[in-house]
């Protein structure tokens, strides 16, 4: 294990006992908020960082998961967890058919489209209020009757882990070499039988689905969602986070979540300023340290190994 | 006896430039092919559109008696057919052996272990152990047209597509290269092999095809084409009728 996994991994440990030193209620609630952006950005680095295809529909896609889980809930009645799935199976659907529709666009291209599904779906929310209320909110159950801030954040806790844990998995088996074969050369990639298609498709659809999770998750936890998570700012928000993080790792991303979030917190008496700032900071970081905060102090530390 | 494969009546446009011209050629199963040609004439186009990576204008490709046309890439590839590009498309920010994994891995009946052992016995071969780790971004030229041809031997392609394999390497290795190009051929394999190193085609081959401007302008044995004055023209010639 290198050093900064190290440092990564007591982060988490410290994580998951800052409930029981005290830390206030507030905070706890900030830092399940940063962990639901936390498997934003990750879930956005698993698209952007490995197979090298751009999106700017994570949010949205995370508002169809929130809107699904919340909507098969009220109106078929089904339970919190089937109606998880289902967000997830939709915001998953949504991204296959995004992959697959954008297969030969790149670049500035296949930005302005993944925006364009992106603010259709959410004028779509908004615009529909007979079954979403609109811009008015929807109310939402909670995940569980009851439960208090300690233990969302231990759900938000768990599920970033594992999000990121399942991700990592996907990465590091032969699907993550040909994402990456792919980032590199498709055309060297698909002369190796790999198949390019199916691959860039399912990637879209693997990168939404985490992020129908997190949104159906999301709004059982605040328990009010409005067409605003969808929202093109959200996305810059996750963006920042992920590359601020460093986009090229998953695990980077996520704690550039986390951080990013607190930081927004920290930082409220700034307004909207915040997210000037942040991009920023992201544009300067995009310039000096491509890598992220910890792609940064990745090189650094290896560099003092030898 | 059928081609295994054949192409007939072929031609690709870009824009107002004719590529190719209508060419007919068919290989048989077992074939060392050289192909040789000015620069510009149409090889790598030809190659391309065999390997489905253009779509021709016009005419059609037959592997073993099945129209190939529209066929992805990655499905002839998977039917057999292997390639190496003129400009080298190694995965940079992967490593060496990373790079010899990917073909192998696309076949899902490998685990990665057997793929790894294949792999390093390729790299050793191609004199890239040292490097199997580091990513191949950190390769010479030659090194990266020795990488694609691993690569390539990883697939144990039934038609190998050569396109300047030898570009900026070793003389030692080169001579490993024909060995395996002679080898492959010896187990059944079709060669096509595109040059402008003419001691290796004609070491090599037992047939030369010439393209010029998008046209075949001799097909037959080395000897033949050699001593083509059609050839000679055209490598020589510094005027060309459009
Ligand atoms: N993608 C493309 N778009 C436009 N024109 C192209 C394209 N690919 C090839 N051409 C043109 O087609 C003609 C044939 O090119 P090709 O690359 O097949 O030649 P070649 O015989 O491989 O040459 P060389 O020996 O230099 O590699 C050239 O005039 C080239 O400019
Ligand atoms: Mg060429």
């Amino acid at each position: 294990m290198t050093l900064l996994q190290k440092i990564l991994l007591a982060l988490v440990v410290l994580a998951a006992v800052l409930p029981m030193v005290g830390v206030p209620q507030y905070w706890l609630y900030t830092l399940t908020i940063g962990l639901y952006y936390a498997m934003l950005a990750s879930s956005w680095s698993l698209l952007v960082g490995y197979i090298g295809r751009i999106s700017f529909a994570q949010a949205a896609m995370s508002g169809l998961g929130a809107y699904v889980a919340v909507l098969t809930g009220q109106l078929l009645g089904w339970p919190v967890v089937p109606s998880l799935i289902a967000g997830v199976v939709a915001a998953g659907l949504f991204g296959l058919m995004i992959g697959w529709l954008t297969l030969r666009l790149h670049g500035a291209y296949l930005g302005l489209t993944t925006i364009a599904f992106a603010e259709i779906l959410r004028i779509t929310v908004t615009a529909e209020h007979q079954v979403t209320q609109g811009s008015r909110g929807l109310q939402v159950r909670p995940l569980i009757e009851g439960a208090g801030p300690v233990t969302y954040y231990y759900i938000f806790l768990a599920a970033a882990v594992v999000s990121v844990l399942l991700m990592l998995a996907l990465l590091h088996s032969r699907i993550g070499l040909f994402f990456q074969a792919i980032r590199e050369d498709e055309d060297g990639t698909a002369s190796l039988g790999v198949n390019v298609t199916l691959w860039k498709s399912l990637a879209f659809a693997a990168s939404t689905a985490f992020a129908g999770f997190a949104g159906g998750l999301y709004a059982h936890f605040v328990q009010l969602i409005t067409p605003s998570m969808m929202s093109m700012q959200e996305m810059g928000y996750i963006l920042a986070m992920a590359v601020i993080g460093g986009f090229s790792n998953v695990v980077y991303a996520a704690f550039g979540g986390v951080i990013l979030q607190v930081l927004l917190e920290a930082l409220r008496e700034m307004g909207e300023w915040r997210l000037a700032v942040f991009g920023v900071i992201a544009i300067l970081m995009l310039r000096f340290a491509p890598n992220g905060i910890f792609g940064w102090l990745e090189t650094r530390l290896k560099r003092k190994d030898k | 006896m059928q081609a295994q494969l054949d192409i007939s009546n072929l031609s690709k446009n870009f824009g107002g430039l004719q590529a190719l011209k209508g060419i007919d050629l068919s290989f048989q199963k077992g074939e060392l092919v050289g192909l040789i040609g000015p620069n510009g004439s149409g090889k790598t186009t030809l190659l391309n559109i065999i390997g489905g990576y253009y779509d021709a204008s016009g005419g059609a490709v037959t592997l073993e008696g099945r129209k190939i046309d529209g066929l992805s890439p990655s499905t002839l590839a998977r039917l057999g057919i292997g390639r190496s590009f003129q400009m080298t498309k190694v995965f940079k920010r992967l490593t060496v052996l990373e790079n010899m994994l990917v073909g192998a891995l696309a076949d899902w009946g490998l685990t990665r272990k057997a793929a790894e052992d294949k792999a390093r016995g390729v790299l050793d071969k191609l004199k890239l152990t040292r490097l199997a780790d580091s990513p191949a971004s950190s390769l010479s030229g030659g090194q990266a047209k020795l990488l694609e041809f691993g690569r390539v031997m990883m697939l144990d392609p039934k038609i190998v597509l050569l396109d300047e394999p030898f570009g900026g390497v070793h003389p030692e290795l080169k001579r490993f290269m024909y060995e395996k190009i002679t080898e492959w051929n010896d187990a059944g394999a079709t060669i096509i092999l595109i040059s402008h190193d003419m001691g290796s085609i004609f070491g090599l081959c037992r047939r030369v095809v010439t393209l010029s401007y998008g046209d075949i302008i001799a097909d037959g044995d080395p000897e033949t084409v050699r001593n083509d004055p059609a050839v000679l023209e055209a490598y020589l010639g510094d005027h060309h009728a459009a």
